[in-house]
């Protein structure tokens, strides 16, 4: 959705394990959810 | 409700509401994610502004990455934050603009906004400002930003396309977009993305 929207230079971080020992954990391994910092460009 | 969306819209912004109204007023309740200072510290926020701020700043951080981790801000400029809730993000954000930058925090929610703006006053920062709204119809002039930040809030809204095009609007040309969010490496079935209780649970 970033390129489709025309942002540019996309960078995504490793993942996070955000849910790790919360209580949201074993859901969020039944889908493989982490959590991911995204940095773009609008050009310009 | 377009025919696009897996969810309505409004009905998935009250229950977002529900959910995290608690954690603005009872930041030390039992919640499926982590929160607070521990949640910082597993997200690798610099430890000496995190330590620095008091409690109030800290307690109803709900976040799900580190918009600051790619890449920092630099002084002076304009950061605007998407779903600001109790304002942690925003108050890193003013530390890194530094006191000739400016941050405006957007949130929906009534809770959260009286207390960023209660801690931002206690924090006696006068380049933070909070508003009310959605990160649908943002509040703040076309090409104001030279960042948009925003963390763990856009995956919560329906309607990703509109949002997407609101912070391409704030946002100036150049501008940079620094969100965290949530992903699946497995598929999610059907059934379940559109079941609205499952969006926050």
């Amino acid at each position: 959705m970033l390129v489709d929207t025309g942002f540019v230079d996309i960078q995504i971080s490793q993942p996070y394990d955000t849910f790790g020992e919360a209580k949201g954990e074993k859901k969020a391994r039944l889908f493989d959810v982490y959590g991911y910092t995204f940095l773009a460009r609008k050009p310009g | 409700m377009s025919k696009d969306l897996a969810v309505d819209p409004v009905v998935l912004r009250e229950e977002v509401k529900s959910k995290y109204r608690d954690v603005a007023v009872n930041p030390s309740g039992e919640y499926h994610f982590h929160t607070g200072r521990p949640l910082a510290r597993r997200l690798g926020y610099d430890s000496a502004i995190v330590d620095s701020m008091p409690d109030a700043a800290v307690e109803s951080f709900a976040g799900v990455a580190n918009p600051f981790s790619l890449r920092s801000l630099e002084q002076g400029e304009k950061v605007l934050d998407t779903g600001s809730g109790g304002g942690f993000d925003c108050f890193v954000a003013a530390h890194q603009v530094g006191p000739q930058g400016k941050v405006i925090g957007v949130d929906m929610l009534p809770e959260m906004l009286e207390k960023a703006r209660k801690t931002a006053e206690s924090m006696r920062l006068k380049n933070v400002e909070f508003r009310e709204g959605l990160l649908e119809e943002i509040p703040v002039e076309d090409g104001w930003a030279d960042v948009v930040i925003s963390n763990g809030v856009i995956n919560l809204c329906a309607d990703k396309k509109r949002v997407f095009s609101e912070l391409w609007r704030v946002l100036r040309p150049g501008g940079r977009l620094q969100f965290g969010d949530i992903a699946n490496g497995k598929p999610v079935p059907e059934s379940a993305i559109r079941n609205i209780d499952l969006w926050t649970a």
